[in-house]
């Protein structure tokens, strides 16, 4: 019997055939791999909380974060965020996880402080979608490292200021320096900065 | 497509030779073909991206057509450009898929990008011009040396804009805190000019060696150096 490649049928059932076997390879190879990429986000967020209360830093290895966490970080889901308590030092620290929009789309990112949300005490984006070598320079070490023991401003916010664009690291004045080249994403960043700022003296009123 | 043969290797050489020499020169992507332009403008502000970038092109164009010249046979001519998506989309997500699971930092930082591997003229365009008419093998090398002949381009422009851009090469400081980083070689815009530049001179370079060739040899059949018409 010969087939003839011309007719609808067959191009239907071919391309349906086809479609049918490469998507079931593609579902197999996303079940294997699930579990290794949710337990890849977990670390994520979690390594992002213990950096933001200064528990850890870039040389911690990935196989200490999990009990660290465990052993020092409270978490307690908030409305709309994640919240986390820690004690450093014999002295609360608060942090919020929360996802706001972004120029491409959501950031997501860990502001911790004292409760009374006055003092800083770190800052980690864990997602963001900018534009790569623009916006997408917020998930650089340096911009992090400015929010370190930042003070803020009377009105409870941090100011965002186009800088030298090598970081404003002066702990005192409240202002951190924006990203060159990507006005919108510090714009959105500053937003989830206060937010997150708002939110964490909410939370550390009730402890 | 300019899968014409004018600009072709000396016919001399083996298939696979002629196949590597034209996806690495003469009939190199970016110089000849002008495809795969827009993840030139995209990603090669940062060397390690750009290498990432072009193994996944390597690879997705390599494997893809592989598989396309493979189905040749069976693909009905009326959907063929369906199937073409289909299997070449296969591959970038299977990429995407194994970044997230065991490279979470470079899938991360690539964020949007390996998807948009799918949008690559190359890989179409190698589909159609070389894979849907050779054997498998000759269609996976046809792949590779054309995902490599784009690599090296992208790799001399993403040297030259990390390092004005950064003042780095893969993220490894090179100049003190003197240098204040050229922010246009970080933008979009920088990728304009330096294609620009590259294309010059590479056909500056083959039309000079084509008139050298015919100088040498009257008579002879030159090749002269054509141009791509492919945004």
């Amino acid at each position: 019997m010969k087939l003839n490649r011309n007719s609808v049928i067959y191009a239907a059932v071919f391309t349906f055939v086809v479609c049918v076997a490469f998507v079931i390879i593609l579902a197999i190879a996303n079940q294997v791999t699930l579990a290794r990429v949710n337990a890849n986000k977990r670390l994520e967020s979690r390594t992002a909380v213990l950096k933001a209360f200064g528990l850890a830093d870039s040389t911690t290895p990935s196989s200490e974060i999990d009990s660290k966490y465990t052993q020092l970080v409270t978490e307690k889901s908030v409305e709309k965020a994640t919240a986390y308590t820690a004690t450093i030092d014999g002295q609360t620290y608060v942090a919020v996880k929360l996802t706001m929009p972004g120029l491409w789309g959501p950031i997501t990112a860990v502001l911790a402080t004292d409760p009374a949300g006055t003092v800083v005490r770190g800052f980690e984006i864990v997602d963001q979608q900018e534009t790569p070598g623009l916006g997408g320079r917020i998930s650089e070490p340096w911009f992090s490292a400015q929010f370190k023991g930042k003070k803020v401003l009377p009105d409870g916010t941090i100011a965002f200021e186009q800088g030298s664009g090598k970081g404003n690291f002066d702990p005192n004045n409240g202002t951190v320096d924006a990203i060159t080249g990507a006005s919108r994403t510090s714009d959105f960043v500053r937003a989830l900065v206060n937010r997150s700022l708002a939110l964490a003296r909410q939370i550390g009123g009730t402890l | 497509m300019s899968d014409t043969g004018k600009t072709s290797a000396p016919a001399k050489v083996s298939p696979a030779g002629k196949v590597m020499r034209d996806g690495l020169w003469y009939n190199n992507p970016i110089f000849v073909q002008v495809l795969g332009i827009c993840s030139t403008l995209a990603v090669t502000n940062n060397l390690r991206n750009t290498l990432i970038m072009v193994l996944g092109v390597s690879f997705a164009t390599s494997m893809g057509s592989m598989t396309l010249s493979a189905l040749r046979e069976l693909i009905p001519r009326k959907v063929r450009m369906i199937v073409q998506v289909l299997v070449l989309s296969f591959y970038v997500i299977i990429i995407d898929i194994v970044l997230r699971a065991y490279q979470p930092a470079i899938s991360k930082q690539l964020g949007p990008y390996v998807g948009l591997i799918i949008t690559n003229c190359i890989l179409m365009g190698r589909a159609e011009a070389f894979a849907a008419s050779n054997p498998p093998g000759l269609a996976f090398l046809d792949g590779l040396a054309n995902g490599l002949g784009y690599g090296w381009v992208l790799l001399v422009i993403a040297i030259v804009r990390e390092f004005f851009g950064f003042g780095s090469l893969f993220g490894f400081k090179l100049v003190g805190d003197w240098f204040t980083p050229w922010t246009i070689m970080v933008m979009a815009p920088s990728a304009f000019f330096l294609v620009a530049i590259a294309l010059w001179i590479a056909n500056n370079y083959k039309a000079k060696v084509a008139a050298a060739a015919k100088a040498a040899a009257p008579g002879a059949a030159g090749a002269p150096a054509g141009q791509g018409g492919k945004p």
